[in-house]
């Protein structure tokens, strides 16, 4: 390109050169052409550019998916069964992750799966001391209850650890989520957004999200209850429902328990589903035993539709 | 500097720009005194027909028939003098509001940009003269001699012409004084003091002395002074916001690098912009850790500006910035290692501070562990930018389920329980219009009142009332904490059920 720019100067030179009694016309023609040849030379330059720079990010994102960190649930089943074809237990860091609540009653459980589940990504990442950034609409907090940092202790969060940022509307709550996921100090970031359809939420705002987390590694969590299905950039989505305990001594309330079904996943594994039991000992989930209530004289009534449809 | 027509000069200011009622003076301020109609403030041409302050509206109507009124508005006064004090802001930071007509500078070491004291004087005379108030103004050693000055008309070193009533001692003092033939300060300040302080107490000797210049009082100014304060003026007033800005932003590199040879970082900054008609936009941004960072400034004062609910309007133009660092910290000076690398905890101070600036310092928060037994009390959570070292949190025993929800209800919510009396758990409860079967329960967890903290709380049934907490699931799965609030049959005939939290 430059050669080329060289050679072309000096025939213009030549040119000029040699045309020195030529009329003023000619020479007004000549700066024209220099002109043209000035921004086309820039024009190239832009496209080159470009050209290097995709190639070059293809290239990271590429090096980055071979060496991308996972966290996982602790269970074994369920992290195996999210394997799919990267040989990689569990979801992968760095990425945004959806969790729905199932019906609105379940967004306590929803909002205790979403911070059990930052705080195995921040321990994956090797980073269990930074901080957890909780971005919540104000309004939303009055209706579903605040935080309550004695029941984060229960779970085996240290509360010390929770940044909570209090949004006016939905729009500041993305607008400070976005600054907070780029802050690669940060461990990793729950966005709870309430509403069908909250001002400002769609598939620019989530992209946004996701790219941000790539780049600064922080991995982040959009928390939705009472959500309409819509397009969204998140890596996986869950739904995520409460699920009866199993019971301690003398009927006594238990472990929490969570019923979760994976809806969507860029590796195609939707419909995954599993109930697992949350561990604060291990900090880790564990599969729970199906403990729904079952009518108790089942055992030994009669099947009467399996009868007629063998009659 | 004594402003004698402040009040007239407020409400002849209020009427310049209404066209259809144009204000012909005399006129006076007035307010209802023990049933009677008292002029409180006079403008100056009702002062030149013998009008004052004190004279009944009756007697003043009998003088001047043409004589119009308005009420005395004494906060807006004071709000006025407020304004101006901070218009003097310009000359000294120490600057003191004397309601209700007065104001005190002390103008030591800041004549940089004067001739000399007198220079200064008059130059401020000219600025309030052009924006409509008449002063007059005195120079002294003490703040009590430039008042008395001021208020008499007179200049340095004339103290001992002053009159009696200058002490401002109470009437009685005044015409003992006076019938004794003393009429002027000079006079008093002839006497042996031993005598005046036997006759008159000791604070008219503390006064005298004040005036005559022996004694210092100091003086309480209306801003604090601050660390480091950087200032810029502009022969050509700035009408572009965007100057402004960068101004600011070069004010702060100013500063930054003094608090640097001090070895410390900057907590708060405050930012006045002066506009020339003497209207002062106040601009505050406070860092999470101290800082010195002229590029999380910058990013600081962007959000600020947007934050900000009336939107900086130069009008004129800003003919003076100045930038104080009000609260710092000691920060030492750091060396990233030679391959570079990034400051994690900076960056996480830094966003702390960005969002408390954007959204407000209280709506960022972390957590702290409360030390009452009262569950509501543990949902303590203070500004991030207030963080201090970590508190332990107590830990729950190894095993257990979690005793306390993960969301809180603050207010608790009422619900309607079915359940056995006096004492029995609830069966079925119905919140927000749904009805739960209770599946599994543990309970009661039973929270006594803080009942030291009621009058009498120690005797029956006056302490508060006794909180009985289940944790319970319905047939659903979903958990809540719910309580009876106070003892069947013994602090209430029918308790009542409330919800306070849910559970993972």
């Amino acid at each position: 390109m430059i050669a080329e720019q060289g050679r072309s100067n000096t025939c213009i030179k030549n040119v000029t050169g040699t045309s020195h009694v030529k009329s003023q016309a000619h020479s007004a023609l000549l700066l024209d052409l220099f002109s043209i040849f000035s921004i086309l030379e820039q024009i190239m330059n832009i496209i080159d550019s470009n050209i290097l720079e995709k190639f070059g990010a293809e290239k990271s994102r590429m090096l980055a998916n071979g060496t991308a960190k996972h966290f996982t649930f602790g269970d074994t089943a369920i992290d195996a069964a999210l394997c799919g074809e990267t040989y990689n237990p569990g979801l992968p860091l760095a990425q945004l992750h959806e969790i729905h609540t199932a019906e609105p009653e379940d967004s306590s459980s929803a909002a205790a799966l979403t911070l059990l589940l930052a705080a195995r990504a921040r321990m994956a990442a090797d980073t269990p001391e930074q901080p957890i950034a909780w971005v919540r609409d104000c309004g939303e907090a009055r209706r579903q209850g605040r935080l309550y940092p004695p029941g984060l202790v229960e779970l085996g969060i240290n509360p010390d650890h929770i940044l909570y940022i209090d949004a006016a509307d939905s729009i500041a709550v993305l607008r400070a989520a976005a600054d907070a996921v780029r802050c690669a100090p940060i461990g990793a970031v729950i966005v709870e957004l309430a509403g069908k359809n909250p001002k400002g939420l769609d598939l620019t705002a989530t992209r946004r999200l996701s790219l941000s987390a790539k780049k600064s590694g922080v991995t982040a969590f959009m928390l939705r209850s009472k959500a309409a299905p819509m397009p969204s950039a998140a890596y996986s989505r869950w739904q995520v429902a409460a699920a009866p305990s199993k019971a301690l001594a003398a009927n006594a309330v238990g472990h929490p328990v969570f019923d979760i079904i994976l809806m969507r996943h860029r590796g195609g594994l939707d419909g995954l589903n599993a109930r697992l039991e949350w561990n604060r000992e291990t900090r880790s989930f564990q599969e729970a035993p199906d403990t729904s209530v079952v009518p108790a004289l089942s055992g030994i009534r009669t099947d009467r539709e399996k009868i007629r449809a063998r009659a | 500097m004594f402003l004698p027509y402040l009040e007239s000069e407020r409400i002849a200011k209020k009427y310049a720009h209404a066209p259809d009622a144009p204000l012909t003076a005399p006129f006076a301020l007035i307010e209802k005194v023990k049933g009677a109609m008292v002029l409180m403030a006079v403008d100056r041409e009702a002062a030149h027909l013998g009008l004052g302050p004190g004279m009944k509206l009756a007697d003043a109507r009998a003088r001047v028939p043409d004589l119009k009124v308005f009420d005395h508005d004494m906060l807006a006064d004071a709000a006025l003098l407020n304004q101006l004090a901070d218009a003097c802001l310009r000359y000294t930071p120490m600057v003191s509001a004397c309601p209700p007509n007065t104001l005190l500078l002390d103008i030591s070491g800041c004549t940089h940009f004067f001739a000399s004291e007198n220079a200064l004087a008059e130059d401020a005379e000219d600025r309030f003269d052009q924006t409509g108030y008449s002063l007059s103004w005195a120079l002294a050693g003490t703040p009590d001699a430039a008042i008395a000055l001021a208020h008499h008309g007179l200049r340095e070193g004339a103290e001992a012409q002053l009159p009696i009533s200058a002490l401002a001692m109470d009437d009685k003092t005044h015409r003992a004084l006076e019938r004794a033939g003393l009429y002027h300060i000079g006079d008093l300040a002839e006497r042996p003091r031993a005598a005046l302080v036997t006759r008159f107490g000791l604070l008219l000797a503390v006064r005298l002395d004040r005036i005559m210049g022996v004694e210092d009082r100091p003086i309480d100014p209306i801003r604090k002074l601050a660390n480091v304060t950087t200032e810029r003026r502009f022969a050509e007033p700035l009408t572009h916001i965007d100057f402004a800005i960068s101004c600011l932003e070069e004010l702060f590199v100013e500063a930054a690098r003094q608090l640097e040879e001090r070895g410390q970082g900057a907590r708060m900054i405050r930012m006045m912009l002066f506009r020339c008609d003497g209207n002062i936009a106040r601009l505050a941004i406070e860092t999470a850790p101290a800082t010195r960072d002229a590029a999380l400034f910058k990013r600081l004062l962007k959000e600020r500006i947007e934050a900000l609910n009336d939107p900086l309007n130069p009008g004129f133009g800003y003919d003076l910035i100045r930038l104080s660092i009000v609260a710092t910290d000691a920060l030492e000076i750091e060396q990233y290692r030679l391959e570079g690398g990034e400051d994690k905890q900076g960056n996480q101070a830094a966003l702390v501070s960005q969002l408390s600036v954007r959204l407000g310092r209280a709506q960022v928060q972390h957590f702290m562990p409360a030390d009452s037994h009262i569950p509501e009390q543990g949902l303590l959570a203070l500004p991030a930018l207030d963080s201090g070292p970590p508190k332990a949190w107590d830990m729950p025993k190894a095993g257990e389920p979690p005793m306390r929800p993960l969301h809180m209800f603050d207010p608790p919510q009422h619900i309607k329980v079915l359940a056995e009396v006096p004492d029995g758990p609830p069966y079925r409860f119905t919140w927000r219009r749904k009805t739960h079967r209770v599946s599994r329960y543990e309970g009661p967890e039973r929270i006594a009142s803080e009942w030291w903290q009621r009058r009498d709380g120690q005797q029956a049934g006056k302490g508060g009332l006794t909180r009985d907490y289940y944790r319970v699931e319905d047939i659903r799965g979903r958990r809540y904490w719910l309580f009876r609030h106070g003892l069947y049959g013994m602090e209430k005939t029918n308790p009542d059920w409330y919800i306070h939290g849910l559970f993972a």
